[in-house]
């Protein structure tokens, strides 16, 4: 179900789930977009060679799904912040779950909380955090 | 290497020390949202009246310098820890976009062996008019070595 | 009664989570604890009163610290004024030897926190520092466990026959009661939660599902 309004939304309501694109080639493209193309986020040697457990998706590429799963889930929605703890490695070429739950609802301001989490195969939480969004009324 | 955080902060906090500028182009920006997973158009086609960089990109923008000026070499790049943003009006391409950088905060945090070191770095952007556009926080961990 | 006994607030510089959505999460979701400890990063949190709060939704709201230690990360239960004058709070550095026996002297309960956790776990520092005295809780659920740390700390319990507690670690709002301890007899302040764990009768209860692990 897509939101268009504050009032179509529940406290406890879970975003739709979407499984990102953290492939090679994806996040590549990504990188090169943001101007961030650095072999630790673009090559698997090179990012074991620095001790990491290969090529890592970067942290604003994270938060960049989580943006995308509230656009999503409420097209409208104006995220006014979103702030994000990266707690393990998200790894280029595994796989992860983004996910989302409203856990505040402020009709005055308009705006919902989401608590934002970026989850492996094992259900370990790799990212959190939460996001405001303004949503129309 | 041991920092002194009381005397780090007393120096350094709240004091720019960094300002850079940028534009994007919409190819990227669309590229920027598409890669994300974006749907919705106005993130992802350049040709959409209302056409916008994603949220979260003002968290892509890095100051020209890591740290300010007379700051304590650091032992190792350091570790992304978080990231914080504040979209505060849209950031449209090929438009002159002014960052300025400063530290915002410095904690520290036990660690098994030696501190860790927090170092919150925000980059406020504007556009020429001085419009603010976003507040962008980048924590940054850096794991100190014990003395020897 | 069940409590999740390792939960942080805004309070805690990495906590996102507000206690008023807290207690609407468990209510909404039927979150089966009866109530929480606030556990928060560095610091006792005196000023915060959540009695109203408490009352408003029939839960049990106490307030705790975790503080870090040369053998990683500790919960302190039954914080008063005399503890807080005993050591800096907000020091990373602080000795377990010298928490547990301020502990012992006024009061108050010391307990390692994921204890399997890499680097501010206790199991890290056992090798170089040795079994330390006085422990005889731990923590062996943690919601926030990944990579065997649950098992590395219950390993370590069973080895040196320390009881244990669960707690969420919850940082933000969602999380909270996926881990937890059963009272089975009620414990509605804090002075009651040191004597049930000084009793030594409760046990570690985890609420994990495919859903709230995430």
């Amino acid at each position: 179900m897509t939101i268009k309004t504050l009032s179509d939304v529940e406290f406890g309501a879970q975003l739709p789930v979407f499984a990102p694109d953290t492939s090679l080639e994806n996040v590549r493209r990504f990188a090169r977009a943001a101007g961030w193309d650095r072999p630790r986020f673009t090559n698997h040697e090179a990012a074991r060679a620095e001790g990491l457990p290969g090529a890592l998706v970067p942290g604003i590429m994270s938060q960049g799904f989580l943006s995308a799963m509230i656009h999503r889930w409420a097209p409208d929605a104006q995220v006014t912040n979103i702030d994000t703890v990266f707690r393990a490695p998200v790894v280029v070429d595994e796989v992860y779950q983004i996910s989302g739950v409203v856990t505040d609802i402020d009709e005055e301001a308009g705006s919902v909380v989401i608590d934002l989490t970026v989850t492996n195969t094992a259900n370990e939480t790799r990212v959190f955090g939460t996001a405001t969004a303004k949503l129309p009324t | 290497m041991s920092l002194d955080i009381e005397d780090l902060k007393a120096r350094f906090l709240n004091v720019d020390f960094d300002e850079q500028t940028f534009s994007i182009t919409a190819a990227k920006l669309a590229d920027y949202a598409k890669t994300c997973g974006e749907l919705a158009p106005r993130y992802t086609d350049p040709t959409h009246a209302d056409f916008q960089a994603p949220p979260t990109f003002p968290s892509s923008f890095n100051a020209g310098r890591r740290l300010p000026d007379g700051f304590p070499n650091l032992p190792g790049m350091g570790m992304d820890a978080g990231k914080a943003v504040t979209p505060r009006l849209p950031i449209r391409p090929d438009t002159k976009l002014i960052g300025r950088s400063h530290i915002h905060d410095i904690y520290t945090k036990s660690g098994r062996s030696g501190r860790m070191v927090f170092i919150v770095l925000r980059m406020e952007l504007y556009d020429e008019a001085g419009a603010h556009l976003s507040s962008a926080d980048t924590s940054m961990v850096i794991r100190e070595r014990p003395d020897a | 009664m069940i409590l999740d006994l390792h939960t942080h607030s805004i309070k805690s510089d990495d906590g996102r989570a507000k206690v008023r959505n807290y207690c609407q999460w468990i209510r909404s979701r039927d979150i089966p604890i009866d109530g929480f400890v606030l556990t928060e990063h560095r610091q006792f949190d005196a000023e915060s009163d959540y009695t109203a709060l408490a009352e408003e939704f029939d839960l049990t709201i106490l307030k705790a610290s975790e503080v870090e230690t040369d053998y990683g990360h500790v919960l302190v239960f039954g914080v008063n004024d005399a503890l807080r004058a005993a050591f800096d709070f907000a020091d990373i550095h602080l000795s377990l030897a010298g928490v547990i026996d301020a502990c012992e002297q006024h009061g108050a309960i010391a307990v390692p926190c994921h204890p399997g956790r890499k680097r501010v776990g206790m199991a890290a520092h056992l090798d170089l520092l040795g079994v330390p005295a006085g422990v005889r809780i731990v923590e062996t659920l943690n919601g926030g466990s990944r990579d065997g740390e649950d098992a590395i700390a219950q390993a370590m319990a069973r080895q040196h026959d320390y009881l244990g507690i669960g707690g969420s670690d919850a940082h933000i709002v969602s999380h909270i009661g996926r881990c937890a301890t059963r009272f089975p007899a009620p414990v509605n302040s804090i002075a009651e939660l040191v004597a049930a764990l000084r009793a030594g009768d409760f046990a570690a209860v985890s609420f994990k599902t495919s859903e709230s692990d995430a």
